[in-house]
């Protein structure tokens, strides 16, 4: 069965990974206090907004991304390449909770929204954990995942300014002098999340990736004002159009998933014709940069798979670091043979945004940093087993890559570099062997206690 | 505007001050308060940004 965002916070719960807080707490001060949690944090009690409660900080670790995937921390990437590949369309049904309350005309304010402020140097109050859908005449549904700026209580400013298929919906729609209708839903299942920051190919609907992640359709419900769905069962809906101004109105900094504090950018405004919520709505605080470093793991890795076995080597496990913010980096372990350490280095190097990979073979533990060290440091000779690659395709979010050195819409280039840490070849295996505890198995600490 | 958008306005002119000052300073109003005076103040399109991000009271023709 479809999970709501309400189920995965429960088995957070369940799970021993949530943190109830009781205490009022004023959302100028939500975001400190979330990030001193090292579980997942449910505000029960919010100063000046009764109606609400807030939950963040929810998957800040493979263990907590592993609940959201209903599967072992060791699974991820394979339980999200092998459902993503198999969509299950969405269905719409009449009435869901994200309806139970309406809220058009005057009784539209976003100031009865508990937004928080979140970092240092943020332009304003933020949305951060949106599911933002939108449709175009000829390409259909499309669903990603956009931050939103508090500017009244009745618009917030988006970030539009990176390439993805809702700038090129809106684009189309400004050509024609429209406005682009768009729905948010907050408070959406961990799979939605995954689907909406998924880039899928433009006529795909995430929607269908996200019900293939569940198993099951996920059920949409008609939006009140605007010719769009939305998952029935989020916390609550934004309603309304991105203006047909252009990238006028500033919008930014804010933190960014590259962990930097990011610049004032220019930006479409969103206005706000319709709110709707559940009666008892739960606000979902994404934390900034985690939550989406964390969610944009799987996607990296699940890619890193794939481009491995086109590359007919057999990788054993995968990580895409959330230091390298999930996107930049990816660490694998393989069955290998002779050549296939740098043959897998030139795979995962293909991938998006990667520019540091490291293979190990199957003996090594990717998860922990002394074992990764260890192999990195006896496995490894610098002028053999490194790969770099010039002059590939680049972000602008990457300060190394210089990119204020361009001219204006100028795209920066970077360089990649592999490491091959498995064991070379023509170094005889059985000079590797570990020690090992003698009698490790035999006795128990805790019985001598 | 409400006394609580007037006061900001006034202290925006004094200096370009960021977003995070601005709310330091009003700690003591109600924060669904601060957010409607703050959507007052950019609903009037008198805000400009600096080169740091910072708010300030800008020239009508450069305010944003
Ligand atoms: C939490 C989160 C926040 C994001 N915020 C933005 C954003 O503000 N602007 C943006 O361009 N992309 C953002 N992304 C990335 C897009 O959601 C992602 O590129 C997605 O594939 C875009 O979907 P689309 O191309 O189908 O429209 C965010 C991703 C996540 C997970």
């Amino acid at each position: 069965m479809k999970k709501s965002f309400r189920d995965f916070v429960q088995a957070l719960d369940d799970g021993g990974e949530l943190l109830r807080v009781n205490k009022p707490v004023d959302m100028r001060r939500a975001s400190a206090l979330m990030s001193q949690s090292d579980k997942a944090v449910m505000f029960e009690n919010i100063a000046d907004y009764p109606d609400w409660r807030v939950a963040g900080a929810l998957i800040t670790s493979r263990a907590r991304l592993a609940i959201a995937l209903d599967c072992g921390a060791g699974e991820i990437a394979a339980r999200f390449e092998e459902r993503a590949a198999r969509p299950i369309d969405p269905v719409i049904v009449d009435d869901g909770p994200c309806q139970e309350v309406v809220l058009q005309g005057d009784d539209v304010d976003l100031s009865a929204l508990p937004f928080p402020i979140m970092h240092l140097f943020d332009g304003g109050p933020y949305l951060s954990g949106t599911f933002v859908v939108s449709k175009d005449p000829e390409y259909g549904r499309n669903s990603g995942s956009y931050r939103m700026m508090y500017r009244t209580p009745r618009e917030t400013g988006i970030d539009l300014v990176s390439p993805s298929d809702m700038r090129f919906y809106y684009q189309r729609a400004l050509d024609q002098g429209k406005p682009l209708e768009i729905a948010v839903a907050v408070g959406v299942h961990p799979y939605e999340m995954l689907a909406a920051s998924y880039k899928a190919p433009i006529r795909t609907d995430e929607l269908s990736i996200a019900g293939g992640l569940h198993g099951a359709p996920v059920p949409l419900v008609k939006c009140k004002t605007v010719d769009l769905e939305v998952p029935a069962d989020a916390e609550f809906v934004l309603e309304g159009e991105l203006l047909p101004i252009g990238w006028t109105a500033d919008e930014g900094p804010f933190g960014e998933f590259s962990q930097i504090s990011g610049d004032v950018k220019w930006n479409p405004v969103f206005r706000v014709k319709c709110i709707t919520r559940r009666r008892d709505p739960i606000f979902y605080q994404l934390q900034m940069p985690w939550e989406n470093d964390w969610l944009a793991a799987p996607v990296t890795e699940a890619a890193g798979l794939q481009a491995l076995r086109i590359a007919s080597v057999e990788p054993v496990d995968i990580r895409a670091p959330v230091g390298s913010c999930g996107y930049w980096s990816l660490i694998a372990s393989i069955k290998k043979r002779p050549g296939e350490g740098k043959n897998a280095l030139l795979a995962l190097l293909s991938v998006a945004e990667v520019k540091l990979a490291i293979v190990t073979d199957d003996d090594i533990d990717i998860h922990d940093p002394d074992d990764l060290d260890w192999a990195m440091t006896f496995r490894v000779q610098a002028d053999q087993d490194l790969i770099v690659v010039s002059g590939a395709r680049a972000k602008h979010i990457d300060p190394s890559v210089k990119s204020w050195e361009l001219g204006k819409g100028g795209l920066p280039t970077t360089a990649k570099l592999g490491i091959d840490a498995t064991i070379p070849e023509g170094v005889p295996k059985q000079l590797y062997r570990r020690i090992r505890t003698y009698a490790a198995d035999d006795v128990r600490l805790e019985d001598f206690l | 505007m409400s006394p609580l958008a007037k006061r900001i306005v006034a202290e925006l002119e004094q200096s370009p001050r960021q977003f995070h000052d601005v709310v330091e300073d009003h700690m003591d109003v109600p924060w669904p308060d601060f957010l409607k005076a703050w959507g007052e103040i950019r609903a009037a399109c008198i805000l400009g940004r600096d080169d740091d991000g910072a708010y300030m009271i800008a020239p009508a023709d450069t305010a944003v």
